[in-house]
């Protein structure tokens, strides 16, 4: 019986030993000048979306820099990020709310629910800025219009199933429609008139619309994912003077950024696993492989340009479990650096901030 | 003889039986028997721990699954609550390798390959034993050497002692909404038949509450859309014939429905998720003597499982998401023995099983696999030596309507496991075991709608096992005093590993390729008397484990734990019981494991630990015997997840009221 005693007093040491983690001392908040954000939208339902925050001068990342400021973390499957007017928006899919947070310090200003009057889930996606409102898609067929000077939304835009990317072209917004979560993909293109922020036309494009891109002569680029078995990925040019599709092209594109007469694409689910830079007349590449300085990117996720240094940025999210990368490549396709988002995983988006 | 080898089906060999038999030739109670059993559990060729009614009744388990967390080398994956799904992994190599055994006969479930042991409840278990490796019994149906480990639910509904009838009712009440009333009866009749039956109704609101943490931020709130109800029912016929031979059939129907909570979501509680379950199978186990050498066992069962999902928040336009799935099985078994000389006994034995699976959701391929798997055997027991050996050939064949099935496999894969004991009668023994198993890749890692793959490959481990064990009777105070340690070195080749997504239901596979496990399993029961009337009863368990990923050394996951196994977990239980009074003690914990392969401090998720305490008593009237039980768990109130965002509940009460005739 003394022999269980102590027995038992030694498991229940052991217990309280090894049931605590060590205190962490607080974090070191840095000062944001000039450098990138990277949003890496973590695992779905494991609430570990992060924001790192990368400064040029001093070639650091500062990773999970939300919680560091905000002292708790953004939340669930961050899906986009944009850098407007001083602020920076968080989409925050799984969570369903829009971050409003501070640009230099990302100290939270405002959390915007998207959710029903039933507080089910709106499941936002992406956003895109216009004047003085953003536009944040829903995958529940909805856009919504946020002031972004008091803060609210003004009003929801009904469009089609499950929307994706969004670009402004002039004074109209486009929204991929793609069906994503329905038994058979959308294949529609919602046309928003920006005056009145209603949907005025949908154009109709190859099946599972997804990504898309805007160049400077009035087109706009859609990435269509087919439906995985018989209709294969496509990617569409559209006039916006007419509303319609010019180019065609059987090809699979995953995220892409119009820059300088190209269109920088990664090759996304069903496409290639290099980068490449596509003529925005008919397409094709020039090379297989963006990238000329034989840096291995494992799986090309997001892709940004920066539009004042021609700048590529391209994350890396590995094997979707591991910490990801971010690699900054110049016009010429040569790596200028790179970094760890670690603990983050699937870096999605890069924001560019300059003070 | 033929009487106690079918007591002694999850025991030892033939010939130990012999020898205690003539041990306690005494007295023949149902006390002295259960006494031999649990003697018996650590002196076999492969390691096997047991929980006997009387203590599944003590640590309060509510079913198979918070009674198998005592057991050494097991990790139960617990989404929390009453309703929560909760599945087995033993030794690290996960729920699809582990076979659950319900009274002799496997049970299946070919599409997710796990079985939910929520839905065994532990209130007319006999016995719940794990064995490593293999069961040790010449007379097995052959599917139950497929598995690297094998959790046997034997229910009390066969005694082939208890020759007058005996009923037993009660209710269970306790937190959150618990009601749990169960009744049953146990019918001797004329010509050798006996029937019994009993059914359970499990009501529970599950609102526990918990805390969300979000790095400064500290919220208490409550569990929702976490209730359960079900009901579920069996029905035993057992005919003894004329030759000793036995029938026992079995109809059993289990229903229920349940709302799934979901993760926890930070800024985002809701959740509207939940499941239906309609179950009914009929199994039958035909056991004959043909001579004094040779015996035969027949077993089929048929079943028929339907299971409804609908989560009306899933946004396809459609009103949500509504899967209903029906899986339809049937099983067939011949196994005989014959023991060849003094010492070998030679053991052949033959399975198939169909499996049919349909839903409808659109585009489903609906399907159809054929298991065939064949065993020999031999044993061969000389002096302090006992080997097993078997070879065990499966071929599996799928059939899909649509889209490609995968291709047919067929497999070999033997065992071989040996003990040695210095001479008769000594308390010591080593023992060593080899096994090579395969898991076929299920139909929701085949044919899901685009998350399915069907060139995955199927799952082999390879298992290794040495250990020593030491059983011995002491005096009154010490009766019984026995410890096993066992070390093992498992491999996983093409490991599919399933994590959670986006709901409970549905799983997201990642093949993770190669795991090294390395093990230590320590086992260790005691009992006695004390001060003449103070019975007591003592079982810890301990496990140290690392299971590594080994598959890509430029991964950061290199060497690092697979998710969800921590190096530390033990468990301890002490019962004392003094006239009609009982009282007991029992604790879990488990040390810090990884929520993701790589083993960053972000993934770190803390150990924990709950303890709980009871307190019964016996009152005997002229007409029946009352015991009336009340238990406190998790007494610290210690909040934790067993996995990361499913909260487990904090301190609960329980009382419970059985009555059963004397």
């Amino acid at each position: 019986m003394k022999k269980n005693a102590g027995f038992l007093l030694v498991v229940t040491l052991l217990i309280v030993c090894s049931c605590k983690k060590n205190d962490s001392p607080a974090p070191v908040v840095p000062v944001v000048t000039t450098g990138v954000y990277v949003l890496s939208e973590g695992l779905f339902n494991s609430n570990n979306t992060t924001l790192t925050y990368y400064n040029f001068a001093t070639s650091t990342a500062t990773t999970d820099f939300f919680a560091s400021s905000n002292g708790s973390g953004l939340g669930d499957t961050g899906n986009d990020m944009i850098i407007y007017g001083g602020k920076m928006y968080i989409v925050m899919n799984q969570s369903s709310y829009l971050e409003v947070a501070d640009a230099t310090t990302a100290k939270n200003i405002k959390k915007i629910d998207l959710k029903t009057a039933t507080a089910a889930a709106r499941q936002p996606r992406y956003a895109v800025a216009y004047k003085n409102k953003v536009l944040v898609s829903s995958y529940d067929g909805t856009v919504a219009v946020i002031d972004t000077a008091a803060l609210t939304i003004d009003k929801f835009i009904t469009v089609g199933a499950n929307p994706e990317q969004m670009v402004v072209s002039g004074s109209k917004l486009y929204v991929a429609n793609s069906g994503g979560l329905q038994p058979v993909p959308d294949s529609t293109v919602s046309v928003i008139d920006l005056s009145t922020f209603t949907e005025i036309q949908k154009i109709k494009v190859p099946l599972g619309p997804g990504s898309m891109t805007a160049d400077d002569a009035g087109n706009i680029y859609v990435a269509c994912i087919g439906n995985y078995t018989t209709v294969p990925p496509r990617l569409v040019k559209i006039s916006t003077a007419s509303n319609t599709i010019i180019k065609t092209a059987d090809t699979a594109v995953g995220k892409m950024r119009f820059y300088n007469g190209k269109l920088y694409a990664t090759g996304g689910y069903l496409g290639s696993s290099k980068v490449r830079a596509l003529n925005t007349t008919d397409f094709t590449a020039a090379s297989s492989n963006f990238v000329t300085d034989g840096t291995a990117i494992k799986l090309p996720y997001g892709i940004t340009v920066d539009d004042l240094t021609g700048d590529v940025y391209v994350t890396d999210a590995k094997d979707y479990i591991s910490s990801g990368e971010v690699f900054c490549f110049d016009k010429t396709g040569k790596k200028k650096f790179s970094f760890s988002v670690s603990p983050g995983l699937n870096p999605n988006t890069v924001a560019l901030i300059r003070k | 003889m033929h009487c106690i080898t079918t007591i002694f089906l999850v025991a030892g060999s033939c010939s130990l039986a012999r020898a205690q038999v003539a041990d306690t030739a005494k007295t023949l109670k149902k006390v002295t028997i259960k006494a031999l059993k649990k003697q018996n559990s650590f002196t076999t060729a492969t390691p096997v721990q047991s929980l006997n009614h009387e203590t599944l009744q003590n640590i309060s388990a509510g079913s198979v699954a918070d009674a198998a967390r005592y057991f050494s080398g097991v990790l139960i994956k617990d989404y929390g609550g009453v309703g929560g799904l909760k599945t087995i992994s033993v030794r690290s190599l996960g729920a699809s390798h582990t076979g659950i055994i319900y009274d002799g006969i496997p049970v299946s479930d070919v599409q997710t390959g796990q079985i939910d042991l929520s839905r065994f409840s532990s209130t007319f278990v006999e016995t719940l034993s794990l064995h490593q490796a293999s069961i040790q019994h010449s007379l097995l149906p052959a599917r139950i050497y497929a598995s690297a480990s094998a959790l046997a639910i034997t229910t009390n509904t066969f005694n082939p002692v208890a020759q007058k009838q005996s009923w037993q009712a009660g209710i269970k009440a306790g937190s959150f909404g618990l009601w749990q009333p169960f009744a049953g009866i146990y019918q001797p009749l004329k010509k050798n038949w006996i029937l019994s039956c009993n059914a359970e109704a499990i009501f529970s609101k599950g609102d526990y509450p918990f805390y969300i943490n979000n790095g400064n931020f500290s919220e208490k709130t409550n569990r929702n859309n976490s209730a359960v109800q079900t009901f579920q029912a069996e029905a035993n016929a057992v005919k003894q014939f004329k030759d000793s031979s036995t029938l026992q059939t079995k109809i059993a129907g289990y229903v229920s429905e349940r709302g799934l909570p979901g993760a926890v979501i930070f800024f985002n509680n809701r959740s509207a998720q939940q499941l239906w379950n309609r179950d009914v199978f009929v199994q039958s186990r035909y056991t004959k003597t043909i001579t004094t050498t040779t015996a035969l066992l027949l077993s089929a069962k048929y079943s028929h499982t339907y299971t409804r999902y609908t989560d009306p928040d899933f946004l396809n336009n459609q009103g949500g998401l509504d899967n209903r799935y029906k899986q339809d099985e049937l099983y067939l078994s011949i196994a005989a023995n014959h023991q060849l000389g003094k010492d070998f006994i030679v053991s052949a034995a033959a399975d198939i099983a169909p499996a049919w699976l349909s839903a409808n959701t659109s585009g489903f391929v609906k399907p159809f696999r054929f298991s065939n798997w064949n065993n020999i055997a031999l044993n061969y027991v000389q002096g302090g030596w006992q080997v097993n050996g078997s070879l065990l050939y499966t071929h599996v064949s799928d059939k899909t309507d649509t889209g490609t099935a995968a291709a047919a496999k067929n497999k070999f894969t033997p065992t071989l496991a040996v003990s040695w004991k210095p001479r008769a009668g000594s308390p010591f023994m080593l023992r060593a075991f080899y096994k090579v198993v395969f898991r076929m890749p299920t139909f929701n890692d085949l044919y899901y709608n685009f998350i399915g793959n069907s060139l995955l490959k199927p799952e082999y481990a390879k298992q290794y096992n040495a250990g020593a064990t030491y059983s011995q009777h002491f005096n009154t105070a010490i009766k019984q005093f026995s410890i096993s340690a066992d070390a093992y070195y498992n491999t996983v080749k093409d490991k599919i590993i399933a994590v959670p997504n986006q709901n409970l239901f549905v799983w997201t596979m990642l093949n993770l390729g190669t795991v090294h496990i390395k093990g230590l399993d320590i086992t260790t029961e005691l009992n006695g008397t004390i001060f003449t009337k103070l019975d007591w009863f003592c079982r810890i368990a301990y496990t140290w484990q690392q299971a590594l990923d080994v598959t890509d050394p430029s991964s950061p996951s290199y060497k690092n734990n697979i998710p969800y196994t921590p190096n530390n977990a033990g468990s301890g239980l002490v019962s004392f019981s003094f006239n009609n009074w009982g009282a007991g003690y029992n604790m879990l914990f488990s040390g810090t494991r990884y929520t993701l392969g790589e083993n960053n401090p972000y993934n770190q998720l803390d150990g924990w630990g709950t303890q709980d305490i009871f307190i019964s008593r016996a009152l005997n009237t002229q007409h029946f015997k009352v015991k009336i039980k009340g238990a406190l768990n998790n007494i610290s109130n210690q909040h934790f997840d067993v996995i990361r965002y499913y909260p487990m509940p904090g301190r609960s009460w329980s009382i419970s009221i059985l009555l059963n005739n004397s």
